[in-house]
């Protein structure tokens, strides 16, 4: 466990002291919030911004977790993959390292964007709502930074690993609840939607701004989160180049 | 304990063999392992470092065989593989602290300092990596690799990319570690560099282990004496008796071996005339690893073309 902590020790030094990635990865999220949040003349909703910046705090957490995976990728193509995997320290300690940092990473950027929110104008949570919103938070970081690491694992180069990045982040983003609820969608639309995992993090944050605890959103969400960490602790216990 | 012992090793990619029944037995010594490009030098390294499973045949190092003890193997071991990984945003101490800490040993503080030390960094220790050389860098991650004190070294193309004096500065490293009781194992295609010290080399093509002795025996096999020859026209027929031709090197030259070399000059001076061959020069010189090679694997790429496909799919797989 303590080797988690070296490797993630190791990425957190390696992107404080790259100053530009730690603005740059804040843009997108902060752009949605502003030109959809503050612009978009939405008819279900009185205060658009309160009903999107649950969306928005999970897109910051996908955009991280997901461009989190190139770090696997860089560390494969420069050698550095080959030296971790050759030293007697579990493997399943370096992608616990990545999920911790990237975790970590994405939390700090939420944090940002909900500062951002609140300039904007949108309504606070309860100390406890908060806490919870970034254990939800923290819950789909979990999930998402696993599955984009082991991916990276099995992909040869940074080309490739941004084609499935492109592929995957924009249709989860967007056949997600977090743009408009279900009652609006086409039907076609929520069902896929409903069973999304991102609008599980969703869902359950925006119950917290009506004070409920959403079990069964959670539940699904930390269920698929054991499941996809055990497969890729699996996978990186026998990795081999 | 034999440091390194493999029995019939054998790595297939697909229906391609890129190491074929490899048996080697490595002691308590510099051991380089020679090859053109794509010969399955790094597949062997890959194999002996735990990295990747071969697909007959078993290998073991310090007695733990690499499939079902590989994390005993990786105890007793460092990899420092070709690629240079070092962290740029590191500091040098912190690069090496890194690997201290996930080797988990005792004394950590020491133990960096030591190795730093042992590498001539330790006044540049805390300067961040980008600052450094090539050299420092290489040297930095032979630090990284010394700093749990490792039975066996694994060193894949260890001076590739770098200067002169950085790269004697290399080997003098290795030598002295060799003198401290670590085995090390090295890949190489600089012959020069492996002829001046290794105690023992293998000389590897398309995966087949073609010849293993040291370097003053492998170079004994060729004859006492090689003659280089530059030359325009195209050789045809038998060289004369007593003389052997080895081969053409990849920039032209053709290279006789024979024993009292300068003897020998006038008559395959002669020989070539007759052949309407144009002489441009002929030197006589003491056999060196190079000749060693063309003897035994030909020309690296030009005898045979070079192998596209080959090269290809190992690089790939790796």
């Amino acid at each position: 466990m303590r080797d988690t902590f070296y490797y993630f020790e190791r990425d957190m030094l390696r992107w404080v002291r790259g100053r530009i990635s730690v603005i740059s990865a804040l843009i997108m999220p902060a752009a949605w919030l502003i030109f959809v949040g503050l612009a978009l003349p939405t008819t279900f909703s009185e205060h658009y911004i309160d009903f999107i910046t649950p969306g928005i705090l999970v897109l910051t957490m996908l955009g991280a977790s997901l461009q989190g995976g190139s770090l696997l990728i860089f560390d494969k193509i420069l050698g550095f993959l080959n030296k971790f995997l050759a030293l007697p320290s579990s493997r399943e300690s370096i992608l616990f390292g990545k999920i911790l940092f990237i975790t970590t990473r994405g939390l700090i950027q939420a944090t940002v964007i909900l500062v951002l929110a609140w300039v904007l104008g949108a309504s606070l949570l309860s100390p406890a709502g908060i806490l919870l919103s970034y254990g939800i938070l923290a819950l789909f970081g979990i999930l998402l930074s696993a599955f984009s690491t082991t991916i990276a694992l099995y992909l040869s180069d940074h080309d490739a690993y941004a084609a499935f990045n492109a592929m995957v982040s924009m249709p989860l983003f967007f056949t997600s609840s977090a743009l408009m609820p279900y009652n609006v969608m086409p039907a076609w639309l929520s069902a896929i939607a409903y069973w999304n995992p991102v609008s599980f993090a969703i869902d359950s944050i925006r119950s917290l701004q009506e004070g409920v605890l959403a079990w069964t959103r959670i539940g699904a969400l930390g269920l698929l989160a054991v499941l996809v960490v055990s497969f890729c602790i699996h996978k990186f216990r026998k990795v081999t180049i | 304990m034999i440091p390194i012992e493999t029995s019939g090793l054998t790595k297939y990619y697909d229906d391609l063999c890129a190491v074929d029944h490899l048996d080697l037995s490595v002691g308590n010594e510099i051991f380089g392992l020679l090859g053109p490009n794509g010969s399955g030098k790094t597949t062997t390294v890959l194999m002996l470092t735990t990295l990747l499973e071969p697909t007959a045949g078993s290998a073991r190092i310090c007695g733990f065989d690499t499939t079902r003890e590989a994390r005993e193997v990786r105890s007793q071991i460092s990899y420092v593989p070709q690629e240079m990984a070092v962290d740029a945003k590191l500091t040098g101490r912190e690069n090496v602290a890194l690997f201290a800490k996930l080797y988990g040993i005792g004394g950590r503080d020491e133990a960096v300092d030591r190795a730093l030390e042992m590498m001539d960094l330790a006044e540049r220790a805390d300067d961040l990596v980008r600052t450094y050389s090539g050299g420092m860098r290489r040297r930095l991650e032979l630090a990284q690799a010394l700093v749990h004190e490792p039975k066996v070294l694994f060193l894949d193309e260890p001076t590739i990319g770098l200067d002169v004096a950085a790269r004697r500065k290399i080997w003098e490293h290795i030598r002295t570690l060799r003198s401290r009781g670590m085995t090390i194992f090295v890949t190489t295609h600089y012959m020069e560099e492996a002829d001046a010290s290794c105690d023992r080399v293998a000389i590897l093509d398309r995966g087949r282990l073609v010849a293993i002795d040291s370097p003053a025996g492998l170079r004994a096999r060729v004859g006492k004496d090689v003659i280089s020859a530059r030359v325009t026209g195209t050789i045809t027929g038998r060289s004369p008796g007593g003389v052997e031709l080895l081969g053409t090197r990849e920039s032209g030259e053709i290279v006789f071996s024979t024993d009292h070399g300068s003897e020998k000059v006038p008559l395959i001076f002669r020989w070539l005339e007759d052949q309407g061959v144009m002489v441009h020069s002929l030197a006589v010189h003491e056999p060196t690893l190079d000749d060693v090679f063309l003897a035994l694997v030909g020309s690296r790429d030009e005898a045979r073309g070079f192998d596209d496909h080959r090269f290809r799919t190992i690089l790939r797989r790796r």
